[in-house]
């Protein structure tokens, strides 16, 4: 029992430098692909038909590719076709930014496009621009309606992140699984499976303490 | 305003959905101050000429000009629109009243008011604060500034929803059978806001099922049936002396119910 804990706090630190890859990953892609998507949801409904076409190619070319050929397209052929040298994990950052971003457009289109037509025409008659009306009437009530979805999305990328072990970086994935070669125990799976729970418990629950406050005029009394 | 110009003439217009012909060569003046019930039957083309009058819809010919202000001619054959900007400008004399309110469920009551005017009418904050204020006591909803939409009956929201459309101060007030999503017993709330602001001169434009309200408020009644208007006169007229078979038939069927 004592041995198996003093293995733990033995391999834990490699593990603990690994997440904090995942957590620098987690941050950079939502912090850059959460916005980013916004343009490309409204580009996609453009009535400018090059900017939809553009928008639609590039949410087809990044959905319907695997996430690791992007990564290794990122990594490998940049360098080698355009003379561009990124290290490995910017290079995963910036894949799962454009990635991520075409994920997220298309459910923040689904999300704008719920909205009723009724909230629409009251913003024409009471005067509203199209931009007051996006950013101010809209996009505030689509933010609710999309917010499980995100969550959603904010989950696989916690486990997406592993992809970035084929890259060489040394993230959580990796670090177990080196523990797991060199010692012949799959101990050091069994903690990072932990790991990856608790970082997914924790984004749960601030998703829903946000959608709470998010909805809270729905539920809340005023008198 | 001792303009006696009508504030809203809508001259021969044809809308098309398709094939099918949901507004058939109506022509309708307006005069200022005058409130104006359009009955008829469902599909008969109500909601089409009003959302035509304030450009939800697009007429296919025909001519509107609202408050003096051409909004759309047609000098050929095709209508022709005035720019996006002009359309809005003059947009922005008619208010709108919707079935479903159409309040932004996102605002408090106060917001949902006081949005446009700050936004659109560039109004001081504190000023179009006041006035919204002044606007729910006047629809009977004053302590509801902090509430938001949910929280509200199907009438108190209408009655905020007529608030927010008056505080743009507009010269007409369309609605669009204002009460047909309320259950029976509170539609008099709302009615009694409405003819409180045809008591007050406010020129009104009033689709309705509310033969009641027509009767009693209205200054002229409009019956339209298979995209046209039929017939048009006092409620007097209307109601007591229809000349049509199609009128005729239309009020022994709701009067009936
Ligand atoms: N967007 C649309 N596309 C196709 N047809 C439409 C559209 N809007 C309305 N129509 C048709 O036009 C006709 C007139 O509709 P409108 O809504 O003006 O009737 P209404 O008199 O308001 O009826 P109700 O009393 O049921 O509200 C109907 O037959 C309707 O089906
Ligand atoms: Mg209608």
């Amino acid at each position: 029992m004592s041995e198996t804990f003093d293995y733990i706090l033995l391999i834990l630190p490699a593990l603990l430098q690994g997440t904090k890859i995942i957590v620098v990953m987690f941050f950079m892609t939502l912090i850059f692909a959460i916005p980013l998507g916004l343009p490309l949801a409204l580009g996609s409904d453009s009535k400018v038909l090059p900017v939809r076409w553009a928008c639609r190619a590039y949410v087809f070319i990044f959905r319907g590719t695997p996430l690791m050929l992007q990564l290794f397209f990122i990594y490998f052929m940049l360098p080698i076709y355009f003379g561009l040298r990124i290290d490995a994990l910017p290079a995963a950052i910036i894949t799962f930014v454009l990635n991520y971003a075409a994920y997220l457009s298309e459910i923040y289109r689904g999300g704008i496009g719920s909205i009723e037509r009724g909230q629409y025409e009251a913003s024409i008659c009471l005067g509203l621009n199209k931009f007051q009306t996006m950013f101010d009437i809209i996009i505030p009530q689509a933010i609710k309606r999309v917010l499980p979805s995100v969550t959603n999305e904010m989950i696989t990328l916690v486990k997406d992140t592993a992809l970035v072990s084929v890259l060489g970086v040394a993230d959580l994935m990796k670090n177990s699984r080196a523990a797991v070669n060199r010692d012949g125990s799959v101990m050091a799976y069994l903690v990072a499976a932990i790991i990856y729970l608790i970082l997914n418990a924790v984004l749960t629950k601030l998703s829903y303490r946000f959608e709470d406050k998010l909805s809270r005029h729905e539920v809340r009394c005023n008198r | 305003m001792t303009d006696n110009s009508p504030i809203i003439e809508v001259k021969h217009i044809n809308k098309q959905f398709g094939d099918f012909t949901a507004l058939s060569d109506v022509s309708l003046t307006v005069n200022r101050g005058e409130t104006i019930a359009i009955i008829g039957p469902s599909g008969s083309g109500k909601s089409t000429l009003l959302r035509s009058i304030n450009y939800l819809e697009q007429i296919n010919s025909g001519e509107i000009i609202i408050n003096g202000k051409t909004l759309v001619s047609t000098p050929q054959d095709k209508a022709i629109y005035v720019s996006d900007k002009e359309i809005r400008r003059i947009c922005s004399d008619l208010g709108m009243i919707f079935q479903h309110f159409n309040l932004f469920p996102h605002m408090t009551c106060l917001r949902n008011i006081t949005y446009a005017p700050i936004k659109v009418k560039k109004i001081a904050k504190a000023r179009a604060e006041a006035e919204a204020k002044c606007l729910l006591a006047m629809v009977d909803l004053s302590g509801k500034e902090d509430s938001y939409p949910a929280m509200l009956s199907g009438g108190q929201k209408q009655r905020v929803a007529i608030a927010r459309g008056l505080a743009m101060h507009p010269a007409v007030m369309l609605f669009d059978e204002p009460t047909s999503a309320l259950d029976p017993e509170i539609t008099g709330e709302v009615l009694a806001v409405m003819k409180k602001l045809a008591e007050d001169q406010m020129t009104m434009l009033v689709v309705t099922h509310e033969m009641g309200f027509a009767k009693e408020v209205a200054d002229r009644v409009i019956f339209m049936a298979d995209g046209r208007i039929v017939e048009q006169g006092t409620p007097r007229q209307i109601f007591d002396t229809p000349q049509s078979d199609r009128l005729k038939s239309f009020l022994r069927s709701v009067l009936r119910s």
